[in-house]
Parts: structure tokens; C-alpha cells; sequence
């Protein structure tokens, strides 16, 4: 790194830019409606998955709570935009100046953003100071308070109902907007003193503590810059489909993003990456055989549930074949003839 | 650089045990041991295997509590502190299995022992730079870890800990399994750390000979207890040493 010239300095999130670049042209150039909207829900999972990366990448910490931010993100953004004439009366635990209110969306997320950030570091401070797979435990018994809390607290949040009508302006391009910028935080994150700190804890905590690393601190500052991206994911999530409900964010949410980073290989920022494209291009895939498709006159039509089982052997078969993920934990880097990332 | 200022200026410069002792449910692995390491000198601490070497490295470094006594880090009583903060203070050591970051190359296990003790990254780098020149390794200096050759990487340990800016260093027998020619090169290293980097130095070894050429004073444990202290010559020929010490190791073998 130290002789290494700015740009290939920065290769790495150049390199999925334009990856991410050459889909969403792909898309915008070949596709219709329904490719169009594939590729922004896979845009909108990039910013959840890359945002969960930059806490479980980095400290090797698992986090089955991480999904709560996306949660606490959509509400708060949908609060402030949606639904003018029904929130005085179906939202009426609302503090009265977003109830009887409505705000700019851009002002909005940023807004919500905030509020999951600062959530996250408080609820994050006692939770870092535990280790492996306590920490684990501990940041999904949040995903289950969360869930809990939105879902019964009906006059705020409509309990499990639906919230509908949230005003739709992600597309496409927005989410890649978004999804840029959330690679290149990843990256300055992991580049910076607290992400090289962090990622030597992550390979020999005692050893990190030795030469003065104060892993909780690190492990917190990862956590809650991780919990931004993830609340603006929830953001993008809402105002993309238009309707959320708490179920949204949940276990299935939860299983499907660590999936993704599992399955890319949750080392490296590329692995985030490339693991939202793998597994969002397989879901389709599957999504279309549980449709139903016509070959050749047979109709072929899986029964229902085929893609979690898909995944769920998909991911078994990483786990087990390459425990590194697609990428091996590594990024992309300046094209050397000796160290080219396979992917 | 700080280096530089700590070998014109070297101010209060002691790491303190005084009357130190761990238990573990009934053992007492470390008995009332005290023990002052000097910025600038060479301290031998040798004994037979669980004499209570490594725990009491431990104890200096935050890693374990102790049950009894306290430490000090110049004038302040750092009993309790977290490893992180010893580290900050300037208290470094090394492992006896080496625990390197095999995931980074060489300089990133520099680098990231530098930022650790807040340096920064541009510091960092050249406090990297100036370690590995010192002990031979800028050759190596891209290569990840894992791929060291074992005596390489015990230098890289060493390495790693010097480029943390310590005031003192704690080295847990960093010659183990090395060949008597690398063990000889790598105790002229370890003689040369204070003159070079203006710190103390604490050499952990169960290998007398080894001791006797680098140390300015030898503390001798056994049975976590300081049997003999002193310079190494009334050291080599104290008969409790002789006694206790390698008496022992021939009985253990």
C-alpha cells in the first residue's frame, strides 16, 4: 500500500462501482419494468449488506440484530413523509409535530439516518464490550426487542399492519447513488485507523490488546457507522416497495443479508458486493421457476418455499467447499499479473 | 521522534511488581514477587517451565489481575488497568506462540501496533519503516505471516513490539525453538533494543546461558518466588541457583 498510486489506491471501490454501473446500464438499456425493479431492491440490499459488512466484516462479530436499524430507519423516514390524512388519526402516539406534519424527503432520511445512529450507539455500548458469540446473542435478542416493540406499538407504528402509501421516489438510480456511497464509507472505514485496528482484533484479539488496541471502542465505532448504512437501507427499502411492515425486517431479512455476506465472503468489501449480486441473481432465477415458466410446450412450476431451501444449500455448500465466500476475503485488486482476485 | 527524546530526556522511567501474587483456585502460580525494570537496562527473568515466568508478564502487561500487590507504571498505580492502556503507557510484550495478524503482511503487523498505540497512519508507516530496516526485514516486509519461516516470525513478534513505541518491552522467551546460531543473532538484537530504542527490556528465558551474555541483571523465580537477584556473574555462581534452579531442571527432565 504505502507506494501504491491513488488510484489504485482506490481500485477496489472503483472496481464495484463499476460493476455496479454496468448492471444498472444493462438494466436501464435491455430491461423492462420488472429487470428494473430486481436490480433496485439488489441496489437497496447492496447498502444493507455492504452497511452489516463494515460491523461483521471488520470485527468478525456476528450480528443478527444489525436488521433492527433497517427498521428503526424506515419508520422514522416514514413518520415524517407518509400519509398526511391518516396519520393524526391512525398514528396517534406520534408526538404531535410529525403528526400533524409532514417533511422533505431528502431532509427526512437524513433525519432518519441520524436517529438510527444514535440508537445503535447506545444500545451498542454495553453490547461491544462482549465477545464472539455472546455478542452474537446479544445483538439478536435486539432484533427481537425491536420487533417486539414496533410491532405491538400499534398507535405509532400500526402494530404488524401495513403501512401504506409511503411516497416512492428510490429507483434505480437513487439506489445506486446510495450504494456508492455506501462502498466507498466501507472502504475508508476499513482503511482507516479504526477499521485496521479493528480487523487486527478480528484475527487475534489478545494480540490487538497487546499493542494498545481498545477493541470494545473500535468494535462501538464500527457498529454504529455500520447502523447508519443499515438505517439508510431501510430508508431506500421503504420509499422503494412503498409499504412496509415490521415482518419486513425480521428473521427473513436477517437471513437472506447475512447469506449474501456469507456467500460473497464477509472478509472483504468486494465479498459484500458480490455476494448481493450472486444471491439476488439466484432469487430471481428461483423466483421465476416458483412462477412458473413454459418449455417447449411443458409447463415447469417449483412448489412454493424452493428458494430458501436453494439458499439455505447454497450457503451450506460455501460454508463448507469455500469458507472464505466467492471472493476468499479478498478485494479486487489493481490488475497485477500475480495477485488477481478470482470471483 | 520520541525515541530520540527518551534517550536524552529519560525522566522517571521504572515498571514496578511490588509483592505480586496470583492464585488460580488454590494454586498460587505467582508468591509475593517483586520486580523494577529500568528504561535503558536488560533484565533476565529466568526459572524452570511454570516457575511463573509468563504470568508474571501477564500481571506487568493487564492481561491478568493480580490477587495481591500492585503495579506500577512510573508513579502511577496501574493495578487493574486493561492490557490497551498498559500497551498506551508504553508496556509492550511479545507471546511465546507469536499471536502476528496472519492475515496482514509484515508491515501491516507494524503498522497496526503503531496505530494501536496512537500513532498515526503516516507515523505509523514510517515507524514500520524504521523497525524493519533496524532488524533486517524490509525484504519481507509484503509477505503475509503466515507464509514466515518460524524464525523469521519470531522476529517479526519482536518487531511488531517495537514498533508499539515502547518504554518497556516484554520478551516471553522470544529465542524458543530457535537453533543455537539464530538464537545467538537474535540475542545480540535483543541487546542492542535499549540503546537503540531507549527502553528496558524484560528477557524472558528458561536458558541460562543465553541470559548470562545479554542481561545486565538476572531475576531468578522458581516456584513463584524470586530466589536470586542480581547481576549475572553473582548470579552464574550463587549456590541456591545453582541448587534450586538447574537442580530442579535435571530432576524434571
Amino acid at each position: 500500500m504505502a507506494g501504491a498510486s491513488p488510484l489504485e489506491r482506490i481500485w477496489p471501490v472503483i472496481a464495484l462501482w463499476a460493476l455496479l454501473l454496468v448492471i444498472v446500464a444493462l438494466a436501464e438499456l435491455f430491461g423492462g419494468g420488472i429487470l428494473n425493479r430486481v436490480v433496485t431492491d439488489a441496489l437497496v440490499k447492496v447498502v444493507v449488506v455492504v452497511g452489516l459488512y463494515i460491523f461483521v466484516g471488520n470485527s468478525g462479530v456476528m450480528s443478527f440484530g444489525s436488521i433492527s436499524f433497517m427498521a428503526i430507519g424506515a419508520y422514522a423516514s416514514v413518520w415524517q413523509t407518509c400519509c398526511p390524512k391518516l396519520k393524526p388519526i391512525n398514528m396517534s402516539g406520534l408526538p404531535d409535530f410529525l403528526r400533524y406534519n409532514t417533511f422533505d424527503l431528502f431532509p427526512s432520511a437524513v433525519s432518519s439516518v441520524v436517529f438510527a445512529t444514535i440508537l445503535a450507539a447506545i444500545i451498542g455500548f454495553p453490547i461491544m464490550r462482549l465477545s464472539g458469540i455472546a455478542a452474537s446473542i446479544a445483538t439478536f435478542a435486539v432484533l427481537a426487542i425491536v420487533n417486539v416493540v414496533y410491532g405491538n406499538w400499534d398507535r405509532v407504528t400500526l402494530g404488524t399492519n401495513s403501512v401504506v402509501g409511503i411516497p416512492r421516489y428510490v429507483d434505480m438510480w437513487v439506489a445506486l447513488g446510495c450504494a456508492a456511497i455506501t462502498i466507498a464509507a466501507a472502504y475508508a472505514y476499513q482503511c482507516s485507523r479504526s477499521g485496521r485496528s479493528l480487523r487486527a482484533a478480528r484475527q487475534d484479539e489478545v494480540a490487538a490488546k497487546a499493542v494498545g488496541v481498545n477493541v470494545p471502542r473500535e468494535r462501538l465505532i464500527a457498529w454504529t457507522i455500520s447502523a447508519a448504512f443499515i438505517g439508510l437501507g431501510g430508508v431506500l427499502y421503504a420509499h422503494n416497495i412503498g409499504v412496509i411492515t415490521i415482518n419486513n425486517f425480521y428473521l427473513d431479512m436477517t437471513f437472506i443479508t447475512l447469506a449474501m455476506l456469507v456467500i460473497g465472503g464477509m472478509k472483504s468489501l468486494a465479498g459484500a458486493v458480490i455476494g448481493v449480486v450472486a444471491l439476488a441473481t439466484l432469487q430471481e432465477l428461483l423466483r421465476q421457476v416458483e412462477l412458473g415458466f413454459v418449455v417447449g410446450g411443458l409447463s415447469i412450476k417449483s412448489p412454493p418455499g424452493v428458494q430458501e431451501v436453494v439458499i439455505g444449500i447454497v450457503m451450506l455448500l460455501i460454508l463448507v467447499l469455500r469458507p472464505g465466500g466467492l471472493t476468499g476475503g479478498r478485494e479486487f485488486s489493481w490488475p497485477s499479473p500475480k495477485r488477481r482476485p478470482r470471483s | 521522534m520520541t525515541r530520540g527524546a527518551a534517550r536524552e530526556n529519560p525522566g522517571p522511567s521504572t515498571l514496578a511488581a511490588r509483592a505480586v501474587s496470583v492464585r488460580f483456585e488454590g494454586l498460587t502460580a505467582v508468591d509475593r514477587i517483586s520486580l523494577e525494570l529500568q528504561r535503558g537496562e536488560v533484565l533476565g527473568l529466568i526459572g524452570p517451565n511454570g516457575a511463573g515466568k509468563t504470568t508474571l508478564v501477564n500481571v506487568l502487561t493487564g492481561f491478568q489481575v493480580p490477587s495481591e500487590g500492585t503495579i506500577w507504571v512510573v508513579d502511577a498505580d496501574s493495578t487493574g488497568w486493561q492490557p490497551h492502556r498498559f500497551a498506551r503507557a508504553g508496556v509492550i510484550r511479545t507471546f511465546q506462540n507469536g499471536r502476528l495478524f496472519k492475515e496482514f503482511t509484515v508491515r501491516e503487523n507494524l503498522e497496526v501496533a503503531a496505530i494501536g498505540v496512537g500513532l498515526s497512519a503516516r507515523k505509523a508507516r514510517t515507524r514500520a519503516a524504521e523497525v524493519l530496516d533496524w532488524l533486517g526485514l524490509t525484504a519481507r516486509a509484503d509477505e503475509r505471516t503466515d507464509a514466515l519461516s518460524y524464525g523469521d516470525e519470531r522476529r517479526v513478534g519482536i518487531a511488531r513490539a517495537l514498533a508499539a513505541m515502547p518504554r518497556w518491552v516484554l520478551l516471553d522467551e522470544p529465542a524458543a525453538g530457535l537453533n543455537d546460531v539464530e538464537c545467538d543473532q537474535l540475542m545480540r538484537t535483543v541487546a542492542a533494543i535499549p540503546e537503540r530504542f531507549g527502553c528496558g527490556v524484560l528477557l524472558i528465558e528458561h536458558n541460562m546461558r543465553v541470559v548470562m551474555t545479554v542481561c545486565h541483571r538476572i531475576q531468578v523465580i522458581d516456584f513463584g518466588k524470586t530466589i536470586a537477584a542480581g547481576p549475572p556473574a553473582a548470579i552464574q555462581s550463587d549456590p541456591q541457583v545453582i541448587r534450586a534452579y538447574l537442580g530442579v531442571r535435571e530432576q524434571r527432565r
